[in-house]
């Protein structure tokens, strides 16, 4: 067979797919990397080189570093607490009876609700407004009503805990899944060498989840860190700025208040945490795949 | 030893009751709501309704301009799967079996849109649709949605199908002399179906539920999805909850009977996207 004829066939089957993914997504963010450099904005007419001046106010305004913090800590604290929870779940709920397939299903269903509905639901849910559910059910049991969405101290945990809500079940799956693949003789051998139930998710479960836990944990924080529909629909950043996330600042700075080269600027530091992130996580999981195996 | 197994069993039946009350109480709150009157669902929020009314579905439908809404994200997820089923089965097809290196670097240049969110592209991507009139048209959501969102993970997941598929087939057609393309449409494709499905419903699922690209992109009444319905409508109806939340109902209703009815797909979807990996 003639491999520069059927190339040519193949280059013209990639070529669509290509071409769009270099136009619509490349061209773009190499376009975001230079606009970061620049002043562009609604109010100047005229684009200049300005450096690193862009990511000096970024780092000079509380705004913006807030938001970086916000979506850091959001981002750490939603897998860690999503992972945890479905892991627990996934255990516990990985056996042959029609209560626990009920319920699994039923822990996945929000999964395929949207972000913004959720928000919404959990918004009113969480209201201090007369009528709000979750305070009348803290105070029928007889605690005192907490401001959720209303108080910056705690208004962006609350935003956490409906996503957590939503999504702890989508890891779960995942988590089932990979738990079906562990060979069950193993368990039998440790009940042979005496071992407890804690020990057994120690040494056996938690080490083979390993496949698992990194995907979980790379989407989770990459999902974390590009939160906004929660943010949007639930608190719009406030009270103040203490929901503010990355990607609230760049729609903001972008688009309500034209300062493009700024919101780049911002996409681009956004950009490296990602990168960081993933490098670091792959680095660990790497390290960890080296320990199971040795 | 027996009374310890039954404290067991109902320690399992407290933790599996939990689960379910957690899991359930806000979506049944969401839809008892519904069918409440204002002062009904202040009075007694978890309260089974008094009666069964439509009147707040029909007032909601009525706000969301509902048919047209709904018909607008049918051609929005119908065109952007369509498309990614096409463009990322042929990309995928010629990454798996090429060795070339320009495919292979291809491959790792689309990899690199399952780590890097598009987000980070947004504000040049906005002005560039902008630049070439797609503002507030449906084929700039579609856009986004083929290649900013979706398109890495459909060829990645369609890829590692591909690889367990085995290449006699094509030979043999080959040798009897159709083309690499034919040979692609007529003997590869059909046997992609359990992958194309998987991909099908992940992509559906990111497509329909996705509010910040339509958000961004339609302005115009005519043209918005059903999310931007509901956001639309949160303003005039802020105070009155039990119209409100038929808006909610309706606009994730035809994602969830997807889930009822597909539920085991769906779920064999989500974990094959990830074990891939």
């Amino acid at each position: 067979m003639n491999t520069k004829k059927r190339d040519r066939v193949y280059f013209w089957m990639i070529f669509p797919a290509f071409a769009g993914f270099t136009v619509l997504y490349l061209l773009p963010t190499a376009m975001s990397f230079l606009y970061s450099l620049t002043n562009w904005s609604v109010y100047n007419a005229q684009l200049r080189f300005v450096g690193l001046r862009n990511f000096q106010k970024i780092f000079t305004d509380v705004k913006t570093v807030a938001a970086l913090v916000h979506s850091i800590k959001y981002a750490i604290l939603i897998t860690i607490c999503q992972n945890v929870l479905a892991v627990l779940l996934a255990v516990l709920l990985n056996r042959k009876s029609r209560a626990a397939n009920f319920v699994k299903s039923v822990t996945f269903l929000p999964a395929v609700l949207s972000i913004m509905v959720v928000g919404y639901l959990f918004q009113y849910i969480m209201t201090s407004a007369d009528g709000g559910l979750l305070n009348r059910i803290i105070e029928w049991f007889g605690g005192k009503p907490v401001n959720w969405l209303g108080d910056a101290d705690i208004a962006l945990y609350s935003v956490l805990i409906t996503q957590v809500w939503q999504w702890t079940g989508w890891s779960m799956v995942i988590y089932i899944a990979n738990l079906k693949s562990i060979d069950a003789s193993l368990y039998e051998a440790a009940d042979m060498d005496g071992a407890g139930s804690v020990q057994k998710f120690f040494r056996i479960t938690l080490p083979l989840l390993y496949p698992a836990i990194s995907f979980n944990i790379l989407m989770s924080l990459i999902g974390g860190m590009k939160m906004f529909d929660a943010v949007f629909v639930m608190t719009k950043g406030g009270p103040g700025y203490a929901t503010e996330t990355i990607m609230t600042t760049v729609i903001r700075e972008g688009f309500s208040s034209g300062r493009n080269a700024y919101a780049c600027a911002f996409s681009v530091v956004f950009f490296i945490v990602v990168f960081l992130f993933s490098q670091t996580l792959t680095y660990v999981f790497n390290r960890w795949e080296e320990a199971i195996r040795a | 030893m027996t009374l310890k197994k039954a404290a067991g069993r109902a320690g399992y039946g407290i933790f599996l009751i939990s689960v379910l009350l957690i899991m359930i109480i806000p979506i049944y709150y969401l839809l008892v709501t519904t069918f409440k009157t204002p002062a009904e669902a202040a009075a007694s929020p978890l309260g089974l309704p008094v009666q069964i009314t439509f009147e707040n579905y029909r007032k909601a439908i009525e706000a969301m301009g509902y048919g047209r809404a709904l018909k607008n994200n049918l051609v929005i997820a119908v065109s952007s799967v369509s498309l990614l089923i096409i463009f990322a089965s042929m990309s995928a097809y010629v990454i798996a079996r090429s060795t070339n290196r320009l495919f292979r670097l291809m491959n790792s240049v689309f990899m690199v849109g399952l780590i890097i969110p598009f987000q980070i592209s947004i504000i040049p991507l906005y002005k560039m649709l902008a630049g070439v009139n797609l503002m507030n048209t449906h084929t700039a959501v579609i856009l986004v949605d083929v290649f900013c969102i979706n398109l890495p993970l459909s060829i990645f997941l369609m890829r590692g199908f591909i690889h367990t598929v085995p290449v006699e087939l094509e030979e043999a057609a080959l040798i009897d002399g159709s083309g690499t393309f034919q040979c692609f449409w007529r003997i590869i494709f059909p046997l992609l179906k359990p992958i194309l499905s998987t991909v099908a419903i992940l992509d559906m699922l990111a497509i329909w539920n996705d509010f910040m690209t339509p958000l961004l992109l339609l302005q115009s009444s005519e043209k918005q999805v059903l999310l931007q319905q509901v956001y639309k409508n949160v303003g005039p109806f802020s105070t009155d909850w039990t119209s409100f939340f038929p808006m909610l109902v309706m606009a994730t209703l035809p994602l969830v009977l997807f889930y009822l009815v597909m539920q085991k797909q769906i779920i064999e979807g989500v974990v094959a996207g990830a074990v891939k990996g």
